[in-house]
């Protein structure tokens, strides 16, 4: 015992001072572990300190008060969960008829629930009560129009201390004066003092002071004395848009929770989150629908972080390894000492193994620090980014004693290998340094060998049969393992391709494979970097040839569409102009969607902004011979393979294969025949047939067997059978509607009576609009006032664009690879620093130096991006082939069942040429250059010292 | 050629028996050393004398269990080093055998009170106690003023003296020391040669390995090596005498 403590004693403090001694190399390998320790502490530490406490949560929802009661449906009972009331089951959800309160009004006689509920019934007796009350309106800004959350209350009461937070100026005391978020500041460009305006109401209000909301940042709110802006809004009175802090003795119990609860009111009781009921206790559990979520990680996402986690230590002890290997090939002679003295192969573990922990644990203390100081620093960023405040600094001294553990174990798992091989050296050869070529272990390569065959069948599996992304990793991470352990063999094999090169290629090629065990760390090193940036560039390449391959249109190509719901079509002039001035459009057809006959329309018509369950609207009646059976009520007595063959009938096919961009002006749209330019249907019989008055129709079985189309028109959205129908000639339109089912010009709507709302304009252009085409566009933009009703688009095809980050991505892995290779390069000078002089004595160049570091850093960096390209590859091409084969399970279910879900999935795997490119001939040139640029030509002699 | 053997009647430490020592096979086979026997007792100092590849060093690391014999067997107090395992031969390196380099050979990263307390320290001994073994070494060589120096601090001579100090530290009574003088000056290298021999004149055996005969004249015995076999000996040399037996050879 005595004997294991002083040899961990003495090896620390050989390590201590060693990792003094070689600052670079200790750095360097600090710097590794440092990295992702920093991002972990720095996670936990933001991660912590977001998550609220409850009395922090509690402050920031209901200010100081007991409770908060607002309205879910009034009069309706609900069932709240006890601490999230907005998780709750409402009665009016239940199929039967639910309680009393809910009964239908009329039975007898009763009024309507919401009609007879007051507020006043439902709060504590003898509370404070402070009133809160939320709406909305169109402000105009410098800018144009925002939609603005508006809050009426008092924010200096004491019950809301805490909700709203005063930045700047002063909180609002009369009528015409708002407090603006600091959100609706920067989104309008307004200031403390400046004025705004009601756009809907032509009316002004002074902003006196910026406030934010803790929990909600990013919101951009008005806040204003009660009762001073929103009843000039006149939108009416809804319980719902209102809701009250109160205080009472002794707090909102549980009981008193329900109680409210039965009259459809929810409430976020302080008593109840602070001493929350038993589960037996709260109804809402019980209910038979209720589903209660399970917020605990699944065991396939914990296996994939146990992967994800695995994947990442290895990396680290890859790229840590090879420098704590130059560390023992330095205190080379230092270890023999210890061994002429006595020590055992235990005792020269311990003193390498030290290294890791010193410099494990160096890089812990650093990681964590430099993480905690980040996340200080960073705070108001990650706040904003956030959108709430933290709450106070929640340090888990448990949880970053266990980040400090994983640093101390990442660097001594790094320094397991270069310990092992230093305790097995000969005493007598680390003494006098001398080296020999060695046998490499044979047992080595043929568990390389299985592991690498093992960890390919199990990710090939994982992937194709059984669609698990954490067995794709599993075997990804012993493939990858089966690689480095096949590395020395490999290495060994380049080695045989010498011969066939000039000197200096030929001594370092040699060179490298003589000296496994210092080449074969770094080509591992750099096979590291290589394979996890050519696993990621894999799987974004196949990512983005998918959705390459299944992007939707949402128009035609190139179509610019500028829609608006509301308002006049004068709207749209500014964004027309814009769009001619700085996109490629040629052709323009205006459209309007066709609305019931006026008569029809007596409630609104669907057009509108807000949807109004009285408004008219129109549809296609499709005649009852081709009516999808599937539709009909009784389908759920067909038999699944009626179901799949009706599925190919094509009155239940789904045809569509484009986006929905022309909904705006549909179902039915109006306009001439400039939106088949539009539509790319431009041919000469659908031309006539709109001059004949027909109705294009998209869906051919909407059309009946005489050729007709039958629009049927509905006064409100509660009516079951149309109020009238209008039967017209049609034709059928062969190609995509991108959301309209139907066409017909304005003469042919006015001469079946119906009525139309300007619904956009849309433009086809001549090239598809570039990317600065669309800054442009945005640009003029800018610079105009728009309605909050008006819209853009422009269909510019698949634009994803993973360059940039395939890009940065490659550059990092060339700095580690290259980082990797240059630590073996410096190690393979410092041995061949007798091979220089000799080379040099007889005769050679002073160059070589310089042709040989260079060579031999190309050449461990090509090996190493070489077989990482290859082990990248095992874990991209599994999860890919897991992706899809989940998407295939899910399609073939859904088929059997008698769903159609579009075409079987298909796999796309694509190769990242450029990152493969950049790699394998850019890593090794450039490796090639810096070594042999930063190397001293001159020999100098060597000399050992004391 | 007789068998060289101890001078007085004191016990053996170390005992060399027909010991040999081959590198390599086939053509390119080397014999380093053939059949040597040689005992060193507790209290005598015997020099190893040859030219260049004579076998000097190769004896010297067949002696302190840092190589394997081919042939032969090497006693430690009666311990034969060829049945001991790896973990045992480091047993024995640390409690038995102190060893002394040309070139110091101490650990950077240690101070010279740590260096000495090394073998202790591996050996078990607490790091307190090891280091009072330690000053009381570096007292009794005059050093204790460079204790908590390390050795890119000290000169050479005091580098030396500390390793000869570890190398008795403890119990250990062989000291084997390769060319112990060659990297000092002549005066640093008596001083050295007289610690050494007070170390042997107190009951340890020495061996050591040297090309100098003035060195050598410090030694009981010399004995001279030459192609791997020994070829003489000479008891209480002279540096004259021992010039005039290299010369004869």
């Amino acid at each position: 015992m005595n004997k294991a403590l002083n040899r961990w004693r003495l090896g620390l403090r050989i390590a201590r001072r060693d990792a003094l001694r070689a600052k670079g190399r200790s750095a360097l390998v600090v710097a590794m572990i440092a990295l992702p320790i920093l991002g972990v502490a720095g996670a936990d530490l933001a991660v912590r300190s977001s998550q609220l406490s409850t009395d922090e949560w509690l402050s920031r929802e209901i200010g100081t008060a007991d409770a908060r009661y607002e309205v879910y449906e009034a009069g309706v009972p609900i069932l709240q969960h006890p601490t999230d009331p907005s998780d709750m089951w409402s009665s009016s959800w239940d199929d039967e008829e639910p309680g009393q309160a809910n009964r239908d009004p009329g039975e007898d006689g009763e009024e309507e629930p919401a009609g007879r509920f007051r507020f006043e019934d439902v709060l504590p007796e003898g509370a404070t009560v402070q009133e809160e009350r939320s709406g909305y309106a169109d402000i105009a800004t410098e800018h144009g129009i925002l939609w603005t959350d508006i809050q009426e209350t008092d924010p200096t009461a004491e019950l809301t201390r805490g909700k709203y937070t005063l930045l700047d100026g002063d909180w609002p005391t009369g009528p015409g004066e708002v407090a603006a978020t600091t959100q609706f500041l920067t989104d309008t460009g307004a200031k403390v003092g400046s004025e705004v305006e009601l756009a809907e109401i032509d009316h002004k209000v002074t902003i006196t002071g910026s406030y934010e909301l803790p929990g909600s940042l990013r919101s951009t709110s008005l806040l204003a004395p009660s009762d001073s802006l929103l009843p000039l809004l006149d939108r009416g009175e809804d319980p719902s848009n209102v809701r009250y802090l109160v205080a009472v003795d002794g707090g909102v119990s549980w009981d008193a929770v329900q109680a409210a609860n039965e009259l459809g009111v929810q409430v976020t009781s302080r008593a109840v989150h602070l001493d929350p009921p038993a589960d037996a206790d709260v109804p809402l559990f019980q209910h038979p629908d209720y589903f209660r979520w399970d917020s605990g990680i699944d065991s396939q996402a914990a296996a994939l972080i146990g992967v994800a986690v695995a994947l990442v230590v290895l990396e680290i002890c890859l790229l840590a390894g090879p420098a704590f290997a130059v560390g023992a090939r330095r205190s080379r002679r230092q270890l023999g000492l210890i061994g002429s003295n006595g020590g055992d192969r235990a005792q020269l573990r311990a003193v390498m193994l030290s290294s890791g922990i010193v410099l494990g644990a160096v890089a812990a203390v650093i990681g964590i620090v430099l993480g905690v100081i980040g996340v200080v620093l960073a705070k108001p960023f990650l706040e904003n980014i956030g959108g709430s405040r933290f709450g106070s600094w929640d340090f888990r001294w448990l949880e970053i004693l266990g980040i400090a553990a994983f640093a101390v174990f990442i660097g001594t798992l790094a320094a397991l290998i270069p310990a092992i091989n230093a305790s097995r050296s000969s005493v007598l050869e680390s003494l006098t340094g001398a080296k020999g070529v060695r046998r490499g272990s044979r047992a080595l390569p043929i568990a390389g060998t299985v592991a690498l065959i093992l960890g390919v069948a199990v990710a090939l599996v994982g992937g194709l049969s059984m669609g698990s992304a954490g067995m794709v990793g599993v075997g990804a991470v012993i493939a990858e393992l089966g690689l480095v352990a096949l590395t020395p063999l490999l290495v060994g094999g380049f080695g045989k391709l010498a011969r066939f090169l000039p000197l200096s290629g030929r001594l370092a090629l040699r060179d490298a494979a003589r000296n496994r065990g210092r080449t074969a760390p770094a080509v591992a090193a750099v096979l590291a970097a290589a394979a996890g940036a050519v696993a990621v560039a894999t799987m974004t390449a196949g990512i983005q040839a998918q959705e390459r391959a299944e992007y939707v249109p949402n128009l035609p190509d190139g179509t610019v569409a500028l829609t608006m719901w509301n308002g006049s079509e004068s709207q749209l002039d500014p964004l027309r102009s814009a769009a001619e001035k700085t996109l490629p459009v040629t052709d323009r057809a205006d459209l309007s969607t066709a609305q019931p006959a006026p008569a029809f329309c007596t409630g609104g018509s669907a057009a509108n902004l807000d949807w109004d369950p009285d408004d008219c609207y129109l549809e296609i009646r499709t005649p009852p011979e081709n009516v999808c059976p599937l539709w009909e009520e009784g389908s759920e007595a067909l038999s699944e393979q009626e179901t799949r063959d009706l599925r190919q009938d094509e009155r239940c096919r789904f045809n569509r294969s484009a986006g929905w961009g022309m909904s705006e002006a549909g179902p039915v749209a109006v306009g001439g025949p400039e939106i088949l330019k539009v539509l790319g249907l431009d041919r000469p019989e659908y031309r006539q047939a709109l001059e004949d008055g027909k109705v294009l129709v998209f869906d051919r079985t909407d059309i009946d067997s005489e050729g007709r189309v039958t629009l049927a028109q509905y006064e409100n959205w509660e009516q079951e059978e149309p109020a009238g129908t209008v039967v017209l000639p049609a034709e059928h339109l062969d190609g995509d509607g991108y959301g309209l089912d139907a066409l017909m010009t304005p003469q042919a709507a006015e001469e079946a009576g119906l009525g139309t709302t300007f619904a956009g304009t849309y433009y086809a252009s001549s090239d598809r609009p570039t990317s600065q085409d669309e800054q442009a566009f945005r640009g003029e933009l800018d610079d105009l006032v728009l309605g909050s009703t008006t819209s853009w688009t422009i269909e510019r095809g698949y634009t994803g664009d993973y360059s940039l980050s395939l890009l940065i991505l490659a550059i990092a892995a060339m700095v580690i690879a290259l980082g990797a290779a240059g630590i073996a390069t410096g190690l393979a000078q410092a041995d061949s620093e007798a091979d220089l002089a000799t080379l040099a004595a007889v005769g050679a160049a002073p160059r070589i130096r310089r042709t040989l570091s260079g060579l031999q850093c190309g050449l461990i960096a090509f090996m190493g991006v070489l077989l990482g390209a290859v082990s990248g590859l095992i874990p991209a091409l599994g999860l890919l082939m897991a992706d899809h084969r989940d998407r295939l399970d899910w399609w073939e279910r859904e088929v059997a069942e008698g769903w159609d879900v579009g075409p079987r999935p298909e796999l796309h795997l694509a190769l990242p040429w450029e990152t493969l490119g950049q790699l394998v001939v850019l890593v090794p040139l450039i490796a090639l250059v810096f070594a042999a640029v930063l190397t001293r030509s001159r020999v100098t002699l060597a000399r050992r010292a004391g | 050629m007789t068998s060289p053997t101890a001078a007085s009647g004191a016990a053996p430490i170390l005992e060399l028996r027909g010991l040999g020592r081959v590198h390599g096979s086939g053509v390119t086979t080397v014999h380093a050393l053939r059949d040597i026997d040689l005992t060193v007792s507790a209290g005598e100092f015997v020099a190893v004398m040859g030219p260049s590849g004579s076998g000097k060093s190769t004896l010297l690391t067949l002696a302190g269990g840092l190589d394997n014999a081919s042939s032969g067997q090497v006693l430690i107090e009666g311990t034969d080093l060829g049945t001991l395992n790896k973990s045992q031969l480091a047993k024995i390196r640390r409690t038995s055998i102190g060893y002394v380099f040309q070139d110091y050979n101490l650990i950077p990263a240690l101070t010279a009170a740590e260096n000495i307390a090394l073998p202790r320290e591996l050996d078990g001994i607490s790091a307190r106690a090891a280091r009072k073994e330690a000053l009381a070494a570096l007292e009794e060589i005059n050093l204790t003023e460079v204790a908590n120096r390390f050795p890119d601090e000290m000169s050479g001579g005091q580098r030396q003296r500390v390793a000869i100090a570890r190398a008795l530290v403890g119990d250990r009574r062989l000291v084997l020391s390769d060319e112990p003088t060659g990297a000092l000056d002549s005066e640093t290298g008596e001083a050295v040669l007289a610690l050494l021999r007070k170390r042997c004149d107190e009951g340890a055996a020495g061996v050591m390995v040297t090309h100098e005969s003035r060195y050598a004249a410090w030694a009981d015995r010399v004995v001279f090596l030459r192609d791997g076999t020994m070829v003489d000996q000479t008891v209480s040399p002279t540096a004259e005498s021992l010039l005039a037996s290299e010369v004869k050879r």
